[in-house]
């Protein structure tokens, strides 16, 4: 990537206490994590529940505050941001799409109030007439037409696709460079899923936004992003362009993601897999790597040693000691 | 079919009484071979959980049964009193609800909800009941240590496994699985469904697993019935469905889905949503989504708006699709 990115972490950490009194424990939810977004770029975080992926998108989002290491806006550290006018700057710049339409938006209000409210924060000189235009440009640049009759309409009114699109719209309203959608399509049916993922490449194209799209789904990642990074108990194990991590993953955990994909097109053969383990919670944790008690690799090194990123191909990055450069694509 | 089947629904309805009436499920028929594995596919609030419960009888009001027809093992199950129902249940049939969190009991200990189950179906020794909980863990891979464990003290992937070792409890004929899956995550919902292939293949029990995931079931059942507001759509072969999918509904499934494997290629969906089931289109249901009927000939046309398309054969398959009939018709 030339220059500077759009948004940058570096050694990225969370940790929350937990336990009582006597058994104050450290539950690591985000260790080192490093990553990069670049201008109209569509990055994917994919990993387990409890992985750590939604924590690394509210550190993004300054929900919660980074335990260590730093977060650079357009090279600007976040920690430097002192004044009400620069946060609230971010926060336009960086905007948050939830999991859940249905309990994102307020139910008292017509769904788009969001929308309303985050021009009057941000775009503070438009006019009444000004802002309800603005409004209906939003609500169709997200696919909610017509526009003048849903601008009306209370979230009870709407079905989940249309509610996510108000997610959308909110997020959009502030013309943000940055939009970190947070499981933007579990939580809907099926057939309405690929329209909101249609959506974000739409609007990637014709706003020039870029998105953090965090999701278990791995074949939802192919589908709209470019490069992909997979967490696994807290760390990253795996990053690299999408289509080069699917055809010929290095990590043996990026492996059994993928060999664990419901997929009519997938290989015949149903190989075992049934006592494949469960990822940890990661409490006080030893060194050494995470994915070793479920890795069919792992050596003693592993079991000493936390493996750290390092390149492995072509803009691909792998945090494990076994897994080796291809000597064909090298 | 050569052989009876073990299930045999027919013109199965299901109201929703009440303020706002409705028809959940609307006159749905399907069977079930022996050992058979079928998947029933769709989306939220289509109707399949609750054709599940009407199949095992475990409808609570304001839901009723109101027309059709459960044969289970050749028993009339719709006019059977509950205290004949008591003795089919977990003895020849079971259930597997879809979330082991809720279903498990979380003040008892795995051991006491299996003797529970035993006790209030059948008169088993305190012997057996040990020896059958014990054997039953042990088939779905959890160590027996754990049947003095409590529901919190096991992982998401160990509860469903529980969920379905208790279902296993008596060898039944038939076990009805409602989403078992969709908490856990795509390495352990691999695992698990790969555990009831297996389990199947040993004890020979049919499976009728309700799903929202196409792409779940592709692999793991032999049939598949696809089921769109209230009706059933398509019923065939798995791999024939998935081959070539005669309804449009069926196809739009089928390209909702983003797959990892071959080239990347832009995907629509299916436009709109599913219909609301207290104001459901007159005609066929899935009309207004259906990307033939924009463009479709007059007497078409006509027949989609008025007529609701009956499940009928097409070839080995079943259909519920005016245009697909009428171009059987035709030849």
């Amino acid at each position: 990537m030339n220059g500077v990115p759009l948004l940058s972490a570096e050694g990225l950490t969370k940790h929350f206490s937990v336990g009582g009194m006597f058994g104050r424990k450290e539950l690591h939810a985000v260790d080192g994590v490093d990553l990069e977004i670049g201008e109209r770029e569509i990055v994917a975080l994919v990993g387990e529940s409890g992985s750590g992926k939604s924590t690394v998108a509210r550190l993004l989002a300054r929900l919660y505050m980074p335990t260590s290491g730093e977060i650079r806006f357009r090279g600007r550290a976040l920690v430097s941001f002192r004044s009400r006018r620069d946060t609230l700057d971010y926060r336009g710049h960086v905007q948050v799409v939830f999991q859940d339409p249905y309990s994102s938006l307020n139910p008292v209000y017509p769904a788009s109030h969001g929308v309303f409210r985050s021009l009057k924060l941000h775009q503070s000189g438009l006019t009444r007439n000004r802002r309800r235009e603005t409004v209906e440009r939003i609500l169709g640049a997200v696919g909610l037409y017509p526009a003048s009759e849903l601008i009306r309409k209370f979230p009870y009114e709407l079905s989940g696709g249309q509610r996510q699109r108000f997610g959308f719209a909110q997020a959009l309203a502030s013309r943000p460079q940055l939009i970190l959608a947070d499981e933007p399509v579990s939580m809907l049916d099926v057939s309405i899923r690929i329209g909101v993922l249609n959506l974000m490449s739409q609007l990637r194209e014709r706003e020039g936004v870029s998105f953090l799209y965090i999701t278990h789904d791995i074949a939802s990642a192919r589908y709209v992003a470019d490069r992909m990074l997979v967490m696994y108990a807290a760390h990253v194990v795996e990053t690299g362009p999408v289509e080069a991590i699917l055809a010929n993953p290095k990590h043996p955990y990026t492996q059994l993601l993928l060999s664990a994909v419901p997929d009519p097109l997938a290989p015949v053969e149903v190989e075992g897999g049934a006592a494949a383990g469960e990822p940890p919670r990661v409490i006080n944790p030893a060194p050494g790597c995470r994915f070793r008690w479920r890795c069919p690799l792992a050596t003693d090194e592993c079991a000493q040693v936390t493996p750290r990123l390092r390149p492995i191909g072509p803009g691909r990055m792998v945090a494990c000691h076994v897994a080796e450069p291809d000597a064909t694509d090298g | 079919m050569a052989v009876a089947p073990v299930l045999e629904v027919r013109d199965l309805t299901v109201d929703y009484g009440g303020e706002s009436p409705l028809v959940a499920v609307d006159r749905v028929s399907l069977d079930v071979g022996p050992g058979e594995f079928l998947g029933v596919v769709g989306e939220s609030a289509c109707g399949k959980s609750t054709l599940m419960f009407a199949i095992a009888q475990l409808l609570m009001p304001p839901a009723e049964i109101t027309g059709g027809s459960v044969r289970f093992k050749g028993h009339d199950l719709v006019h059977m009193k509950e205290r004949q129902l008591r003795h089919l249940r977990w003895h020849d049939y079971s259930v597997v609800m879809q979330s082991a969190m809720n279903a498990l009991n979380p003040v008892l200990t795995v051991a006491e909800q299996m003797r529970d189950a035993m006790k209030a179906h059948r008169r088993v020794p305190r012997k057996e009941i040990e020896a059958r909980s014990t054997e039953m863990l042990r088939l779905v891979g959890i160590d027996p240590v754990h049947l003095h464990s409590y529901p919190h003290q096991l992982s998401g992937g160990m509860r469903q496994r529980a969920m379905i070792a208790m279902a296993l409890l008596f060898t039944p004929d038939l076990i009805i699985m409602d989403e078992p899956t969709s908490a856990l995550d795509v390495v352990a919902q691999r695992s698990l469904m790969v555990q009831i292939k297996e389990l199947q293949s040993m004890l020979g029990f049919a499976v009728v697993f309700v799903t929202h995931d196409m792409s779940l079931v592709a692999r793991f059942s032999d049939r598949i019935a696809i089921m769109y507001a209230a009706q059933l759509v398509e019923v065939g072969a798995t791999g024939d469905v998935f081959a070539a999918p005669e309804h449009p509904y069926t196809e739009g499934l089928l390209k909702a889905f983003p797959s990892i494997y071959g080239p990347r290629r832009e995907l629509t969906g299916i436009p709109g949503s599913p219909p609301d089931l207290r104001r459901p289109p007159a005609g066929c249901r899935f009309r207004p989504r259906c990307p033939y009927a924009r463009n479709a000939e007059p007497e078409l046309a006509r027949l989609q708006e008025i007529v609701s398309p009956e499940l009928l054969p097409i070839g080995d398959r079943l259909v519920a699709c005016h245009r697909v009939q009428m171009l059987e018709r035709a030849g």
